[in-house]
């Protein structure tokens, strides 16, 4: 779900850069109204490296192959840190790999760090209630996991398909689109499994990586 | 002015024949078509395989050309085979950097083809083996973790 170089128009290119240096200012501004700011940014670093390569790590869904994303687990683990975090990976993975591109990472920031922050507030309200025992925090998780794919795939469908250039058989790019989109649905299923089996050990053995403030 | 000579008469004929070879050989062309020219235009068919980086073809990828002229108008459009194949021939007049770009739902990648002045013949986009790769990694990756302990270094 990586956007390259020249796929989007320049205008484009620049309204995502103006988005990203907003949402990425308003997290660092909640960021910097914790308790203490430096705290977590062990674990966003070392998420940050999980979001980097797990790019690489394909699952075969035929007729194509997906690969996990993570963003649903870092909102969930990471609560604010989790929209720069996914800015410094999409960097490093557009630099190094050519994974989206130098002009489409303000637009690939937004398509995958957004749901990634969506996901934490909706991970937070395993917190509503009485008792947020392993049931409820996997049932919390898979819906951040799952829901951030879901999220991810409408915002780059909606990106690619409205700005499609000139020249380009539109209605087959469409069919083209829709046959990625349901290459991802299992990936939300997978996704949202991965995030649950991973939030619901983290409670068992290390519950102290799972409060974000 | 030779056909006249022929009709002289007979004591002449050595004179005749030569006049006639010579004239042979002064209108070579005109009187018979021996001679041969050859035009050329040389031209270069390019042909590119587009890949997923997993190594599997763009099947019926859509392919963009523009010309070195025009880039923001395409100059040719085209679908790719079941193998990511495309073959196109660029105007020769046209020579400078012709960009080829690959799409299929939201992945590909453009080319950047030289052509004329004797550009390259083969190249390739991105393309890093997987030695390379595991070595980006690894630094980026340990640039990461380098992160994490100094930032955890307080705790200690």
């Amino acid at each position: 779900m990586h956007i390259p170089d020249g796929f989007l128009p320049a205008s484009v290119c620049a309204a995502g850069y103006v988005a990203t240096a907003a949402v990425a200012g308003y997290s660092i501004y909640k960021i910097n109204k914790q308790e203490d700011p430096r705290e977590d940014i062990p674990k966003a670093a070392l998420m940050t490296a999980a979001f980097f390569v797990v790019s690489w790590i394909h699952i075969p869904v035929p007729p194509s192959s997906v690969h996990l994303i993570l963003g649903g687990l870092m909102g969930a683990m990471l609560g604010y840190y989790a929209f720069p975090a996914i800015l410094i990976g999409l960097f490093f993975q557009a630099v190094m790999f050519q994974h989206g591109g130098l002009t489409t990472l303000g637009v690939n920031a937004i398509v995958m760090g957004v749901p990634a922050l969506l996901a934490y507030y909706v991970f937070r309200l395993k917190n509503v209630g009485n008792h947020s025992g392993p049931a409820k925090t996997g049932l919390f998780g898979f819906l951040a996991g799952f829901g951030s794919i879901a999220v991810s795939v409408v915002l780059v469908v909606v990106v690619l398909l409205t700005f499609v250039p000139a020249g380009l058989d539109l209605s087959m790019e469409r069919t083209a689109t829709i046959s990625l989109i349901i290459a991802h649905v299992p990936l939300m299923f997978i996704e949202g499994a991965f995030t649950a089996l991973v939030v619901v050990f983290l409670l068992r053995v290390q519950p102290r990586l799972l409060g974000v403030a | 002015m030779h056909l006249r000579g022929i009709i002289v008469g007979n004591k002449q004929k050595f004179v005749i024949g030569l006049t006639l070879v010579i004239a042979i050989l002064c209108f070579p062309a005109v009187v018979y078509a021996h001679g041969a020219f050859i035009e050329y235009t040389s031209s270069v068919e390019i042909e590119i395989v587009a890949t997923y980086d997993t190594g599997e073809p763009m099947s019926d990828a859509q392919v963009v050309v523009y010309a070195p002229d025009d880039p923001a108008n395409p100059w040719l459009t085209g679908v790719c085979d079941e193998e990511g194949r495309f073959t196109f021939t660029p105007d020769s007049s046209k020579t400078g950097t012709w960009d080829v770009q690959v799409r299929k739902s939201g992945h590909g990648d453009t080319a950047h083809i030289p052509v004329g002045d004797g550009g390259g013949t083969t190249g390739e986009t991105g393309g890093y083996t997987v030695l390379q790769i595991v070595l980006m990694s690894v630094c980026v990756i340990w640039g990461f973790i380098g992160t994490a302990l100094y930032f955890s270094r307080r705790k200690a």
